[in-house]
């Protein structure tokens, strides 16, 4: 007997597009590791001076380095979380700006295009991703401009008379099929 | 933020996904702190030597020694929080390009000429508008084009009857067909 043998779904992929997702990887990484050199820089030079200052003080009321650097480390921890997340956050904020802003155009252009304008640039926005985007938008536009105004100006040419039956009935039939063809 | 509105008043990025993109990042780069937190209080706390000379000598040479390990954990913190920082980035942000990316193929598939299908994104993905404003346009496109086969075909019926009418009637329809691709501009 044969045991069913049940097909896993395929998994979601989740990298898409190496061209947005991974530049907002490698600016938010930038901004982790420039907020640890920094960190690294001043604790480094605090440590420095802290450290002797307490050595030559004499008066060693702590049982551990940790007790001379609390609040040092805790002030610079808290720069380090606040200045990464402030930075991170607005990064993120202009990222969701540029995305709407980008996203948006594309659907206007294609309710323009509903209402029969195929010509106006989509203009998504500088970012590669939306650019792209709208150029996939346009050039679907720009395609289905062309054969309506094919089947446009065949209409017209048929309609203005002075040809023979035989070659207006073949025309009339060709123009049905490429009618047919449009958003099939 | 509100950003432009599609049909049905349906934001092109919800801000339930925009908070809980940044609530993420926040959780993130918090861990990322703590972790750096913990390597450095166990570099510190240590306790120093109970003699006086001991102390001296164990504060006065810290700072080189602690040198290689602020180095060290500064790297991890790095390490750490871009590596998880860049997995929540990947994540989430293929809620907004794994619906552009569908639409490019369907675009693509559109200008090849294969027979389109309505486009519907997955529930929790973001710029649900932008499907719905290319149902629209393929929609419209749709209507028109079934509207001019029907004067077509309605100007063929006349055919049964002779030919002068027939023709009439045709070159009728295709005015009145040409009349209206005159909006396509």
């Amino acid at each position: 007997m044969k045991t069913p043998f049940l097909k896993p779904r395929p998994g979601r992929i989740r990298y898409v597009s190496p061209r947005f997702q991974g530049p907002m990887v490698l600016a938010f990484s930038a901004i982790i590791a420039i907020g640890g050199v920094i960190f690294w820089k001043l604790v480094d030079a605090e440590f420095q001076r802290v450290f002797p200052l307490a050595a030559i003080q004499g008066h060693y009321t702590f049982g551990s380095a940790y007790d001379i650097g609390r609040d040092l480390l805790a002030r610079h921890l808290a720069g380090l979380f606040l200045g990464v997340v402030l930075a991170g956050s607005a990064l993120m904020l202009l990222l969701v700006a540029i995305t709407r802003h980008g996203i948006g155009k594309a659907v206007d252009s294609l309710r323009a295009s509903a209402d029969g304008d195929l010509s106006t640039p989509t203009d998504t926005g500088p970012i590669g991703k939306f650019d792209r985007f709208g150029e996939h938008i346009d050039a679907a536009r720009s395609d289905t401009f062309a054969s309506l105004m094919k089947i446009r100006s065949e209409t017209t040419a048929l309609a203005a008379g002075g040809i023979s039956p035989e070659e207006f009935r073949l025309r009339w039939d060709e123009l049905k099929q490429r009618i047919r063809r449009i958003a099939p | 933020m509100s950003g432009p509105k599609g049909p049905g008043n349906s934001s092109m990025i919800h801000r339930r996904y925009v908070f809980g993109l940044l609530l993420r990042l926040w959780v993130n780069f918090a861990g990322g702190v703590a972790i750096l937190f913990v390597i450095l209080y166990f570099a510190l706390s240590r306790p120093l030597p109970g003699d006086y000379a001991g102390v001296f000598h164990a504060l006065h040479n810290l700072s080189p020694f602690l040198r290689p390990i602020l180095a060290v954990s500064v790297l991890v913190y790095a390490l750490l929080a871009c590596g998880s920082t860049s997995a929540v980035c990947v994540y989430i942000l293929h809620k907004v390009v794994g619906p552009l990316y569908r639409m490019e193929l369907v675009l693509d598939q559109y200008r090849s000429g294969a027979p389109t299908r309505t486009v519907s994104f997955r529930h929790d993905d973001q710029a649900q508008p932008l499907a719905q404003a290319f149902n629209l346009w393929i929609g419209t496109l749709r209507r028109d084009r079934q509207r001019w086969l029907a004067t077509m075909m309605d100007a063929e019926r006349h055919c049964l009857q002779d030919e002068a009418t027939c023709r009439a009637k045709m070159e009728e329809a295709l005015r009145k067909i040409t009349g209206d691709m005159a909006r396509y501009r």
